[in-house]
Order: structure tokens, then C-alpha cells, then sequence
């Protein structure tokens, strides 16, 4: 807005400029006129659009010309702006908002000038314009060139020790020690200032800086969000952030692995990490949410994050209706949805060659115990192999013959069910809180007396399985709530059922956490109800549960009350219901004639060698004896131990493509609304922009492809947009997640085009980009703000002095742990703990979380690794204006509060660092005067004036009189230079 | 600095009649929000203002109202027989089946005051006050579950990421006190399923954010000096970092270092301040005994007397949470338990408010985030009866004070408490009224972000309900 006042009074007048429709007159079409008579059918008054010439010169419903090119008095439009006639005037006065004189005679010069109509500058692909002043830094010349247009000049490159400290604080986050800003003011060389650039390019702190950027965009945070808010794995996906920007990987790559990384041919482990992206989006587990509802949300704010951080396009605006003010249709939001909605969302576990040796292993281990178990039997062989055949011939009378059936036909109200070659049907896809399996059956088998339903886990079930559930419930469970067998559509009377897993304990707890006790007594309450039998009972609230986890097997057998004859068919229905989706997912339907068929608790092959008697299954019989033998009890728990804990990589968050079995349909929502699901859309990119290469699958490869396609006039402007900001304080176009008809033209318009196409020969280095503007002389100008600079251009738009801005929540807390020496450098990990008041965890968020402060380095690693909690996000990162990651954001306010004086004054943190600093500064230094500057140089760089020495020197004079001993006197003189402002701003 | 301010200042300096304590505007040349706004001072208002203050009790967890508010004889003659189809339409419940039976009220209501407003025998302290009260039966949200309609209640859309109400009215009318923060939160119980989203301020500058008096520890933190740091060296230190900031001002010019300047001074203000505002040692015995409050131990009733104490001092917006009424078994406990925390407080509130001539001048807004179900909430698996579960369709609130009629009672719901079938007022009705309270046109207060106009009371109309407007 400021900018767009900067034009119009610098520009059109005084310099006699003609008007520029993309500069002067669109954004007063866009925000006045547009959301009436623009692109949206729907919301059109009077007929009459004025985003087109052709619709604009012709006749609105007034029978009025509303635009005569040449002619002003003529047109029906400059009459109604000026009108004084409440009834006639434009924007109408309902509408509450006033067109500014200036904007009025901006439209009435520009139908005198023949109201001409041009593209959008931002939806024209750039183009390299030659440099305006030959033999500069290209930035230098476009940017030298305005100014000397505006009559001023640039300022003075910055002293030595301003630049380090820009430089450092730029490329890594982090100030330069002393000795690092020695290094560079004492290096006389010509190029001293590029191999520093170079080193910190370099540097592996350059990633982790720039990485906090991007996670800024991607929403990223270490808890799910909403009430629960429980922790999630995916700072894999942060580390490799980090590891992708040390490397320079090309910012088209970077993205299209991030976007589909599982959908490139040959996808690696780190490709499926990149997808951690868009699983960034929140995930609401309260108890008796609809999770398709939270799952459309997430859906939305996938393409909402995809508009702001790619295109710079305000999506968000279309969820409901189409753009009031830009070329995008409410259809063209669904559409985009569409690309990117065909996707399954497991948790992947990262495969390494840790990971495998671990697993060999352990499975080396298992066969070492499952060989020695038969010497640890009580007495020896001789008992062991009389006890083993009093075993079989126990259970081969127990066992009874089972046969598998396979559904002739298989419905269900939301999931997908695949039948297996071994008999299992294998669930996927979506669930719902309400899920019913229709299954019908025909075999040629008579006389039926019971139906057995084994459940085990499955590698792609959430946490193994047995069961679909993904959020809120035990992950990986599920539950039965009612099975009904029909006959020709007549119920099948079933007698009574039993289940194997008697002793699993009941979790199924939506009660937050109070005491131990009274869980427990819920817990114990829910089980005795809880039960294969329960599935009969006609009640949904109880039911058979089997909870998630690996290699859970389990069975629940139930007995018809007359034979069943399967030659006329047979129908199973299973309704699944919960306050959580908690469908099946991994089952097999077997039958049995026989007539003491009971729930044994064994693997089906156990089961099937038993009742045949098969003599072949030797060791499998034995093993299963020898594995549940009361007096082997202690002998095989550690191989039990060991099969239930499989070694698996860290997990992490990943998309995963669906089948081409089971793709997933996309609706067009009515007015954004997740009850109000219209017309199915097919996938495509908005329609006023280049479309989809033909041939290609329209998808998310296709997608994250396109973005980048030179066609594509968005991507490189808004990236380096982004970039610039980062460094200047102020995006070349200030709206950085909007470069529609509303946003602010840029101030530098040829200068962003040529560094876009610049961004794109360069192969999409950021790296080079970095490297190209840091060492322009615009960048190296001092950052003073002269009064004429604050009068003429306060907001530093023409960039006649260097940036100056207070630095981001994390550089602020790094900066101070370097200065007092103990920032620790290890990358990558779990988020860690550092200290903060109990109370921002342990109050007023749902279920009291402890912040368990780190210890060791972890108490000081740098910020990008604290453990970030949604709904209560680290306070000190909070007041300094970082995001909780719950939504996305393109650019962080810049906020100057009382809180931050008292966090920087009071936070046990910047006191264990000024205690920290004033210990080394003691050590290092002697005199007050070599202490003072080794302070003041730690915090601020530059060496302190004369006048700065008197200041802190008679600071000093008087704690001493005020008795303070000699280490308390050093700290407090180290927090005094930590809360500088200059300690914390980009000089 | 933004486009936002452009909006706000265009709207309140075309539009306002001007209340506000400009003179403030001068002692801080805050660059950060232009030099004639900044968060800090107050701004004047679209109209006369009756309300300078909120304080909102919000019951999180969802208060029945067929327990306190909303009489429902029906429901004990229809108890154990559900309710037919063609009542409950589409409506979805986190819990409970549609088909679940209904519950009669479990307790007993009577008349009270001269309105004769109807309470149930839970409230025995409201009931005293109950002239001074209007009561909205027909309230109603879009949301049912605690998170999204505690986030929705708040900031007017279900998602985080949006200003709170509390945000957005110091951002729109500025700051009365510079000693304290303009928008505290305070939180009593069991924890609040929205979490920060609740008092964020969004897409506003951060330091619109409401601030959290905590009960353990700094009441906010970071307000104590750090152990072993006298006094006199805490003054000095801010001393030395001024002189230093003055000096390095002078050199570079920039506003931002003024605007820290003076931000290090009302830290030290805050620091003297705030302690200053918790010690309740000259509160009479007579005001503790009112609020029922022992003022050494956290409670939603020391949060009351928190309140007014802060309103005395130029607090704009206080938020006072009570988790703990989400009754999802056991709803005449639970109400029972509840009502024991906060029904003395709350009416204690309003007669302490009354009697310093603070009333008048102080919105009072009590009520959850939804309602709770006529039908019952029992289940096998997880241990519950007797039980209600969140119900969107009614629910109750009730308001006071400054530009409310008291003694009034706006809205009503069908026979069985399911739906409106009076005055139906919506989450953005409510947001709206508060804001007209406080002479803010609830459509004039906008914020330009990312392509859309916002507003606390988003796109869908809405109005001011103006039975309960004095």
C-alpha cells in the first residue's frame, strides 16, 4: 500500500509518466471494482464486467457505455465515480468502502488515454531486460538506476565489521565470533569479502538457517495440533530440508521431491522423506471428529500452501467461490485439489544400512533362540519330547478343520478391500466413523457349525495393523461392533462367539488423562465388555477390539445355532463404529463342519497340522508347544520379546500415490463446505494458466513438473521474491504470498525479471542467487536511515541504504548462545528442550504436557531443533513473532514488544548465557577494558566507542558499590550487552 | 506498514466521534505502526462506545444448559425414547448415535428476580444477580467438537490461524494501560482444547496476542527479575541498555530503537506492575468472602477478583477459561461441580463490578462452546452414563454490563431443547454484539491479508442482537 503511495505521488504527476494500467489502474479495478464486475458469474452486478476491454467498451444493464476509450465524460463508469448521488455513486455506499480521489482521476486518465487494457505483469513470463547502467552488478545497476530516477544515491558501503555481521547473520543465522570478524576486517586481500562468501555458502550452518525459512511455508511442527496435539515423527523430513539447501539441490528439484518425491521412477528413501511436506498439514484426534471433515481440511490447506508458496497465488480465497479479484474459479481450486488429492498417507520407516544390519541381527538372534529352546526345557529331552506329545494329542482334539472362503463380493461404505492370494483381504483408503463390510460368500460346503475371522497385522496397515485406524483410537486397532450373518436376506442365528485375545488391555479411553486409577478402573470396566460375544449383543458401544502393533495375530470364532448350508450363500456384515474410525483391516473368513470348533489361539497352520494330524509339521508343532508351555514360560520370553519389536528405521511422515485400483475422487465443494460436496472435478491446474503438458498424466508429478515449466510465468519471480525479502527486509514485490491484481506492483519490476531468469539459467541454485546479491554493493550499503532517506523513503523501498531489521526469534537465541560460547553445532535429530517455564506446557493446554528440559548439548542446540508443540509453541520463539506452524506463512511480522524486554531481560536461557559469557570473557580477558570489548564484541561484533566504554564502565563502578561479586558483575554486564538492540537487529 | 493499517486508520479516522486517549500517541513514536498507531495507545472508536472493557468466562468444555438454563420438562416425560428423525435431520455427534434416547433434566428450575427468568437450582448465586443478566437461549455454532468451536467461538472460524476476539479489539481500539498487557488470558482447570490458537492474533501483529497470567511460577513470564539480581541492578541494567540504545538511535536513526527504548520501560513498569495486580492483600475480607477466593491459591474465583482488579487498571479484553464441563457422563455431577467452582464468582463479578460503578463500563460474557445433547450419552466400551454429548443446534449464554440490558431474556428452543425456534443467534451475532458494545461496527473492522477482506465475524451475515442492547 505504502509502495503503491509512493508511486502515485512520486510518480504519475511530477514526472509526467502516462498512466500504466498493470501499475495504476488494475489495483483500482482490483480492489474496488472487481468484486462486481469481475471474473465471478456468480457475484456480477449490472452485467458488466471490467476485467476485459471487449466487456468494458460494450453496454451494461443501464444501456450505459461503461468505458468510451478517449472519451471520459462518456463513460458511464467515470460519471458514477464521481457522483455525489448516493444512489448512483460507485462503489456503492452499502459496500462501506470510499474510492480516493487519486484513484478516480487515475481511471478517468486512463479512459482519456484510450483505456488500454494489458496482461497482469505476473502472469507474463519474464523476460531478461538489458542492464540499465552497462559494466555493474546487475542488482546494482537496476537498482542505481531507479534511484538516480528519484534523485538520491546510494549509501556508503557498510564498515567491516557491519558486513561480517550481515553476512554471517544472513547466510547461517549466526553472528561471527570475535576472531571470525578479525579474520575477515584483517584480511587485506581484494577478494576477502567473496571467499568469506564462499565459506559461508559453504558452511553446513547455511542449510539449517535457510531451512527455518522454508519450514516456515511448510507449516512444519513436531505435534499434530488441535486438542490432543500429540507429538508426530517428521523431523526426518527438517534434517533433510537441511541436508537438500548444504547441498544446493536445484530449487526445481527440491520442490518436485517434496511435492512427489514418492511418485519419480527410482524414488529413494530421500524422496519419500521430501513428501513430508504436505504432511505438515495438522491432524485432529478430539475424540468424535469426523476425520474425512479434518482430512478436507487438510486437503484445502495443501492447495491454499501450494498457491502462496509456489505461485503466489491466494487459492484460499477460491475454497469457497471464485476469486473476487484474480483469474481464479472456484472450479480451478478443486481442480488443483484434485492433482494432489490421490494420495495415501502412511508413516514410513527410513531404511538404512543400520536399520538392515540391525534386522539381520536380530533375526539371527531369533533363530540362535528359537535353536536353543529345545535344551532349556526342565529335564531334558526325554521330557520334553513325552510332555510335547501329551501337547498333541491335547490340542489335535481340540483342533478342528477349517477351510478358507473367499467373498464372491465385497462392499463397504468407505474403505477398500482387496482380496489376497492366501485367502486375507487386505484394507486401504479412507475411513469413516461409522463403516460397515458387506461380504457375500457362496461354497460348495454344507453344514457349516461355526465362522472363524483371524485378524493379523499387515506392513501396510497403520502401526502393522490388525486394524485401519490411524488417529485418535490405538493406532493400528480396530473394532467390531456388531457381525450379523444373513441367508437371502433372513438373519442367521448365531449362538455365541469367543475371541483369542482375553487378555489384551483396553485403551480405548476418551477420558484425558486424570490419575492412573481411575483409568485403570475405566479401562478394566471396558474389557469385560469388550469382546468377540459383544459383537452380538445389538448394543454399537460394545464390540470385539483387537489393538494395533506388529505381528498381532488373533482370531474370534462364532458358532451358528444350526448348521449353515454356504451352497445357497451367505451375507456378513460388519459394522465398525466408534467416536474413531476403527474399521479392519487385515482378515480372512474360514468355516468349519466341525462340531467343537473353538477359538484356539494359534496360527491357522498350527491349527490345520493339529486336526490333520500331519506329521510333516514336526517343527512347526513343537515349536508352537515349546513357545507355549507353561514351563517354558521364562525360557521363551525373550524370543517373544524379540519378534514383537522388530528394529525398523526412524519413522517419518510421507504421501504415497494410491493404485490405480483405488484412486481417490475429488468433489467441487459448495461455498467451501465440507457437507456440501457438488460435481466431481477432474485434475488440472487453473485455467488461466499454461495447462498441463498434453500426453502427461494429470497428477502430482505432472503438477510439481509443470511449476516448473518455462511456460510457467510464477514460480522463479516468486522464488526469488522470497529470497530477496530475506535479505532486504522486503520482498521486491511486498505481498510475497500474492503477486494477483491486488498485490503491490513490484518496485523494481525488470530488476525481479531479470533475476528470475537469472534463477532459471543458473539451474535453479540458490546458492548462486545468495551468492549474487549478497555481494551487490546494494546489499553491502550502510543501513544508516539519514532523515532525507526517512522522509522520502521510510520503508526503504528504493534501497538507497542497506537493510535493517529486527532479527528472527531463532537468530536471536542462536546469536546469544554463540556469543557466550556455548551454541552446540550438532545437526539433525529430535526436536530438543530447552529451557522455558514449566507453565507454557503444563497450563492451560489440553492434558498438562511436561517440557522436560534437555540436558548436556541438547540444552543448546541451535533453535531450529526445539521441539516444536502447536498449541503451546516455545514461548520465547512465540513473542519474537515465529509461527506455530499451524498455518502457513510467506513472511513473519516484525513485532516490538514490552514481552521481549522481559524475555531477553529475564528468560533463564539468556541468563544461563550471559552466566556462561561473563565465565569465558573471565578466563580470556583480564582488565575491565579488554573485558568490556570482549562483551561487547561478542554480542554486537564491532569493537565498542569510547563513549560505550564510559557507559558500561560506570555501570560497572556501581554494581561494585553495590557489593555484587565479581562473576554476578560479569554476567550482568554480558545480559546488558545481549539486550542491545543492536544485539538484535540485521545492522 | 501494512495494507491493515491503511483499512483500520482509513476506517477510524473517517468514521470515528473519537474517545480514545490520543495524548498517549506522543510518548511513543512506535515506527513499527506508523507514527500515530501503535499498539499501545487507544484508538478511538466507529460510535459511542457503552463498554471499555470485556471480560469473557468461558466455560470450555460445554456447560448443559439443559441443566442451568434451558428448562426442559418434556424430556422427563419422554425420557428413554428417542427423539423422531425429522428433529435431528443430518446433525452429526461426536459420541452419541442420533438415535440415542433423550434425558430429562436433572435438576430443578424456578423463577428468580424481578424479570423472573427462569435458573435451575444449580445457580443459586447467578440467581441473585439475575436482573442485571441477559440470557441467549438460542445460541447456536456450526462447530462439535472442543478445538475447532472453542477456536471458532474465539476467532470466528474453526481452524487456528485467525485473530481472536480479544486481538482484534486492541487492535482496533488500542490500549487504555501501558503498565499492563491490553489482552490477558487466564485458565483455570483442566487445560483448553483449543490451545493458543484461542487468544492468538492470527494474522495481526503478535503483539496483538492475548498474554497468559499463569497460576504457577511468574504470573507472566518472565516478569520477575532473575534470582540474585537486586533490584538496583535490574534498574540500572535497563539504564545502560537505554543510554546505549539512545546513543546507537542517534547514529542510525532508525524508529524501531526508539520504539525498544520505550518498550524497556514498560517492561520495568510491567515488572513492579503485575505483582502489584496479583498481591490481594488490600482486597477487604468482605470482596474475598463474596468471590469465595483464597487469594494465595489459583481458582477460577481468584481469576474474577484478577479481573476486576485488571479492569480497574485498563485491562481491554480478559479471558478467564473454566475446563472441565465437557459431561459426557455424569452430566448432573458435573454440573454440580462446575457450578460449585464458578456460580459464586460469577455473580460476585457483577455485584463487585456494580458497586465500584465498573458494570456499566464492562462487558461480562459467560457461556461454552457449544451445548450439550436432550439425548443421553451412555456407553459400554468406555464407561459412561447418564451422559451428554456435544450438541451445535442450542445452547445458552448470558451477558451483562456495559451497553447490556439486564433482566432480559432473548431466544428459545423447542420442546425437547433440540432446536431454535426463537431468535436464533449465531457465533458471529454474539461476536458482533460484543464488538457494538464496545462501539466497533463489527463490518468496519477489517484486516487485508493474502487477497481477502477479513473480519472477526466472517463473509455470512450477521447482526447485533439488539433485546439485549441497554
Amino acid at each position: 500500500m505504502t509502495s503503491r503511495a509512493l508511486i502515485l505521488c512520486l510518480g504519475l504527476p511530477a514526472t509526467g509518466l502516462a498512466v500504466d494500467f498493470n501499475r495504476d489502474v488494475r489495483p483500482v479495478l482490483a480492489q474496488h471494482c472487481f468484486k462486481c464486475h469481475g471474473m465471478d458469474d456468480q457475484g456480477r452486478k449490472g452485467k458488466l464486467r471490467l476485467d476485459l476491454r471487449e466487456a468494458a467498451t460494450g453496454k451494461g444493464k443501464s444501456g450505459e457505455l461503461a468505458v468510451v476509450p478517449g472519451k471520459p465524460d462518456a463513460s458511464e463508469v467515470i460519471k458514477r465515480v464521481f457522483s455525489k448521488d448516493e444512489d448512483e455513486v460507485m462503489p456503492p455506499p452499502h459496500t462501506k468502502t470510499v474510492l480516493p480521489e487519486s484513484a478516480k482521476n487515475i481511471l478517468k486518465a486512463w479512459i482519456a488515454e484510450g483505456a488500454n487494457y494489458e496482461a497482469h505483469w505476473a502472469y507474463v513470463p519474464p523476460k531478461q531486460a538489458p542492464l540499465p547502467i552497462a559494466g555493474m552488478h546487475p542488482i546494482d545497476s537496476f537498482i542505481q538506476a531507479r534511484l538516480k530516477q528519484e534523485g538520491l544515491k546510494p549509501s556508503e558501503e557498510a564498515d567491516k565489521y557491519t558486513l561480517v555481521r550481515r553476512v554471517y547473520l544472513d547466510l547461517t543465522g549466526l553472528p561471527p565470533t570475535p576472531a571470525e570478524a578479525d579474520a575477515f576486517v584483517n584480511d587485506k586481500s581484494p577478494d576477502a569479502y567473496d571467499k568469506l562468501v564462499d565459506s559461508l555458502l559453504a558452511s553446513k550452518q547455511y542449510g539449517e538457517r535457510w531451512a527455518r525459512r522454508w519450514l516456515d511455508l511448510a507449516r512444519y511442527a513436531d505435534t499434530n495440533g488441535f486438542e490432543k496435539d500429540r507429538p508426530r515423527p517428521i523431523w526426518p523430513y527438517r534434517d533433510w530440508v537441511v541436508r537438500a539447501l548444504n547441498e544446493d539441490m536445484p530449487f526445481d528439484q527440491f520442490s518436485i521431491k517434496q511435492l512427489a518425491g514418492d511418485m519419480l521412477p527410482k524414488a529413494t528413501p530421500d524422496d519419500l522423506i521430501a513428501t513430508g511436506f504436505h504432511r505438515n498439514t495438522m491432524l485432529n484426534e478430539e475424540g468424535g471428529i469426523d476425520p474425512n471433515e479434518y482430512r478436507f481440511y487438510a486437503m484445502v490447506d495443501r492447495v491454499s500452501v501450494t498457491g502462496t508458496a509456489w505461485m503466489g497465488l491466494t487459492m484460499n480465497c477460491c475454497q469457497c467461490h471464485t476469486h473476487k479479484y484474480d483469474p481464479i474459479l472456484h472450479t480451478d481450486f478443486y481442480r488443483t485439489m484434485a492433482l494432489l488429492n490421490n494420495a495415501d498417507e502412511p508413516t514410513y520407516f527410513i531404511p538404512t544400512a543400520e536399520v538392515e544390519a540391525q534386522q539381520k541381527a536380530q533375526k539371527e538372534k531369533m533363530t540362535k533362540l528359537e535353536a536353543e529352546l529345545p535344551g532349556k526345557f526342565p529335564g531334558g529331552k526325554t521330557a520334553m519330547e513325552s510332555r510335547f506329545a501329551g501337547w498333541v494329542e491335547g490340542e489335535s482334539r481340540r483342533a478342528s478343520k477349517w477351510e478358507v472362503i473367499k467373498p464372491t463380493k465385497m462392499e463397504t461404505t468407505m474403505p477398500h478391500l482387496d482380496q489376497q492370494a492366501d485367502g486375507f483381504i487386505l484394507g486401504s483408503g479412507d475411513i469413516s466413523k461409522s463403516d460397515v463390510y458387506d461380504l457375500s460368500f457362496k461354497a460348495p460346503i454344507k453344514g457349516v457349525r461355526a465362522l472363524r475371522i483371524e485378524v493379523t497385522s499387515h506392513s501396510s496397515l497403520p502401526n502393522n495393523g490388525p486394524g485401519l485406524t490411524n488417529y485418535e483410537g490405538p493406532i493400528g486397532g480396530f473394532f467390531m461392533s456388531e457381525l450379523q450373518a444373513l441367508q437371502n436376506g433372513q438373519r442367521v442365528k448365531i449362538a455365541r462367539a469367543e475371541d483369542t485375545n482375553e487378555d489384551e488391555d483396553d485403551k480405548i479411553n476418551d477420558s484425558p488423562a486424570t490419575t492412573a486409577k481411575a483409568k485403570a478402573k475405566a479401562a478394566a470396566k471396558a474389557k469385560k465388555k469388550n469382546n468377540a460375544q459383544a459383537t452380538l449383543d445389538g448394543e454399537m458401544s460394545s464390540g470385539w477390539q483387537v489393538l494395533g502393533g506388529y505381528g498381532v495375530q488373533h482370531a474370534a470364532v462364532f458358532h451358528f445355532e444350526q448348521p449353515v448350508d454356504l451352497t445357497s450363500g451367505l451375507d456378513l456384515k460388519m459394522l465398525f463404529e466408534k467416536h474413531f474410525a476403527c474399521p479392519l483391516g487385515h482378515f480372512r473368513i474360514s468355516v468349519t463342519t466341525g462340531e467343537h470348533a473353538e477359538a484356539m489361539g494359534y496360527p491357522a497352520e498350527v491349527e490345520e497340522a493339529l486336526a490333520a494330524g500331519d506329521k510333516s509339521k514336526h517343527e512347526l508343532l513343537l515349536h508352537t508347544f515349546l513357545e507355549n508351555a507353561e514351563e517354558m514360560k521364562q525360557a521363551a520370553a525373550p524370543l517373544l520379546a524379540a519378534r514383537k519389536n522388530p528394529a525398523r528405521g526412524q519413522a517419518t511422515l510421507v504421501m504415497q500415490e494410491r493404485p490405480a485400483s483405488n484412486p481417490r475422487s475429488t468433489h467441487r465443494y459448495h461455498r467451501g463446505e465440507y457437507l456440501q460436496p457438488k460435481e466431481e472435478v477432474t485434475p488440472a491446474v487453473p485455467a488461466f494458466l499454461p495447462s498441463l503438458p498434453k500426453g502427461e498424466a494429470a497428477n502430482r508429478l505432472t503438477f510439481a513438473k509443470w511449476l516448473f515449466a518455462p511456460a510457467n510465468p510464477l514460480t522463479a519471480r516468486v522464488t526469488v521474491n522470497r529470497q530477496w525479502q530475506a535479505f532486504f527486509g522486503r520482498g521486491i514485490v511486498k505481498s510475497l504470498e500474492d503477486f494477483g491484481y491486488q498485490s503491490d506492483p513490484p518496485s523494481h519490476p525488470e530488476l525481479l525479471d531479470w533475476l528470475a531468469v537469472e534463477l532459471v539459467k543458473q539451474g535453479w541454485s540458490m546458492k548462486k542467487l545468495h551468492r549474487l546479491i549478497v555481494t551487490s554493493a546494494t546489499y553491502k550499503q550502510g543501513s544508516r536511515i539519514t532523515p532525507e532517506l526517512a522522509q522520502k523513503d521510510a520503508e526503504n523501498v528504493l534501497l538507497a541504504r542497506g537493510p535493517r531489521f529486527r532479527l528472527e526469534a531463532e537468530i536471536i537465541r542462536d546469536s546469544a548462545l554463540k556469543a557466550a560460547g556455548v551454541l552446540s553445532l550438532k545437526m539433525g535429530g529430535p526436536g530438543v528442550y530447552p529451557p522455558q517455564p514449566a507453565s507454557v506446557t503444563s497450563e492451560g493446554t489440553y492434558g498438562k504436557v511436561e517440557w522436560k528440559v534437555s540436558e548436556g548439548e541438547d540444552h543448546f542446540r541451535r533453535s531450529l531443533y526445539t521441539f516444536t508443540k502447536r498449541t503451546a509453541p516455545f514461548a520465547m520463539a512465540t513473542t519474537f513473532d515465529a509461527p506455530t506452524g499451524e498455518s502457513c506463512l510467506a513472511k513473519r511480522e516484525v513485532s516490538n514488544s514490552p514481552l521481549q524486554a522481559l524475555t531477553l531481560l529475564n528468560d533463564q536461557m539468556f541468563m544461563e548465557a550471559a552466566q556462561a559469557m561473563a565465565k569465558q570473557v573471565m578466563a580470556e580477558s583480564k582488565t575491565d577494558d579488554e573485558r568490556l570489548q570482549n562483551i561487547i564484541r561478542r554480542a554486537v561484533t564491532r569493537p565498542a566507542a569510547a563513549e560505550e566504554m564510559a557507559m558500561f564502565k560506570a555501570f560497572l563502578q556501581k554494581q561494585r558499590e553495590r557489593k555484587v561479586s565479581d562473576e554476578a558483575l560479569w554476567a550482568d554486564v554480558s545480559r546488558a550487552a545481549l539486550n542491545l538492540d543492536e544485539a538484535i537487529t540485521h545492522p | 506498514m501494512n495494507t491493515s493499517n491503511i483499512t483500520r486508520r482509513h476506517f477510524f479516522q473517517d468514521c470515528a466521534i473519537g474517545t480514545g486517549k490520543i495524548a498517549l500517541a506522543s510518548l511513543l513514536a512506535d515506527s513499527a505502526y506508523g507514527a500515530t498507531q501503535s499498539p499501545n495507545v487507544a484508538a478511538p472508536t466507529h460510535f459511542q462506545p457503552k463498554a471499555k472493557a470485556v471480560i469473557h468466562m468461558f466455560m470450555a468444555g460445554a456447560p448443559s444448559q439443559l441443566e442451568l438454563f434451558d428448562n426442559k420438562p418434556m424430556l422427563t416425560k419422554y425420557e428413554g425414547k428417542p427423539l423422531p428423525p425429522s428433529i435431528i435431520g443430518g446433525q452429526r455427534y461426536a459420541f452419541i448415535r442420533p438415535d440415542a434416547a433423550v434425558l430429562g433434566p436433572r435438576y430443578k428450575f424456578a423463577k428468580h428476580g424481578q424479570c423472573g427468568a427462569e435458573l435451575s437450582e444449580m445457580l443459586p448465586h447467578l440467581a441473585t444477580v439475575v436482573d442485571d443478566i441477559a440470557i441467549v437461549k438460542s445460541c447456536r455454532t456450526t462447530q462439535f467438537n472442543h478445538a475447532p468451536a472453542q477456536i471458532y467461538m474465539n476467532t470466528g472460524f474453526s481452524q487456528p490461524g485467525r485473530p481472536s476476539m480479544g486481538s482484534w479489539i486492541t487492535y482496533g481500539l488500542g490500549a487504555e494501560t501501558r503498565d499492563l498487557p491490553s489482552f490477558v488470558v487466564m485458565s483455570t482447570g483442566s487445560g483448553i482444547s483449543g490451545g493458543a490458537a484461542c487468544w492468538s492474533s492470527g494474522f495481526l501483529p503478535s503483539v496483538y496476542s492475548g498474554t497468559r497470567f499463569r497460576n504457577s511460577g511468574d504470573p507472566i513470564l518472565n516478569v520477575s527479575t532473575p534470582q540474585g539480581i537486586e533490584s538496583g541492578t535490574q534498574r540500572d541494567t535497563i539504564e545502560l541498555i537505554n543510554a546505549m540504545n539512545q546513543r546507537r538511535l542517534k547514529l542510525d536513526g532508525d524508529g524501531e530503537t526508539a520504539t525498544r527504548i520505550a518498550n524497556y520501560e514498560m517492561a520495568y513498569r510491567l515488572q513492579s506492575s503485575a505483582p502489584e495486580l496479583m498481591d490481594l492483600s488490600k482486597e477487604d475480607e468482605a470482596t474475598l468472602k463474596m468471590y469465595g477466593c483464597d487469594p494465595k491459591v489459583p481458582s477460577f474465583a481468584r481469576a474474577c477478583l484478577l479481573a476486576r482488579r485488571m479492569v480497574e487498571r485498563g485491562v481491554r479484553f480478559i479471558n478467564i477459561y473454566n475446563e472441565g464441563w465437557d459431561a459426557h457422563s455424569d452430566v448432573a455431577g458435573n454440573v454440580k461441580k462446575n457450578c460449585g467452582i464458578t456460580d459464586q464468582a460469577s455473580a460476585a463479578l457483577i455485584k463487585d463490578l456494580k458497586q465500584r460503578g465498573l458494570l456499566d463500563s464492562t462487558l461480562v460474557v459467560w457461556g461454552g462452546e457449544f451445548g450439550r445433547t436432550p439425548m443421553v450419552e451412555a456407553s459400554v466400551s468406555l464407561g459412561r452414563s447418564l451422559g451428554r454429548d456435544h450438541h451445535p443446534q442450542a445452547f445458552t449464554m448470558w451477558m451483562a454490563g456495559g451497553g447490556i440490558k439486564g433482566g432480559v431474556t432473548v431466544g428459545a428452543t423447542d420442546e425437547m431443547g433440540f432446536n431454535i425456534v426463537e431468535d436464533e443467534t449465531h457465533v458471529a451475532d454474539l461476536q458482533a454484539t460484543i464488538l457494538h458494545c464496545l462501539g466497533i461496527d463489527h463490518e468496519r473492522l477489517t484486516f487485508s491479508k493474502a487477497g481477502l477482506d477479513f473480519k472477526l465475524t466472517g463473509v455470512e451475515p450477521c447482526h447485533v442482537i439488539k433485546q439485549i442492547l441497554a
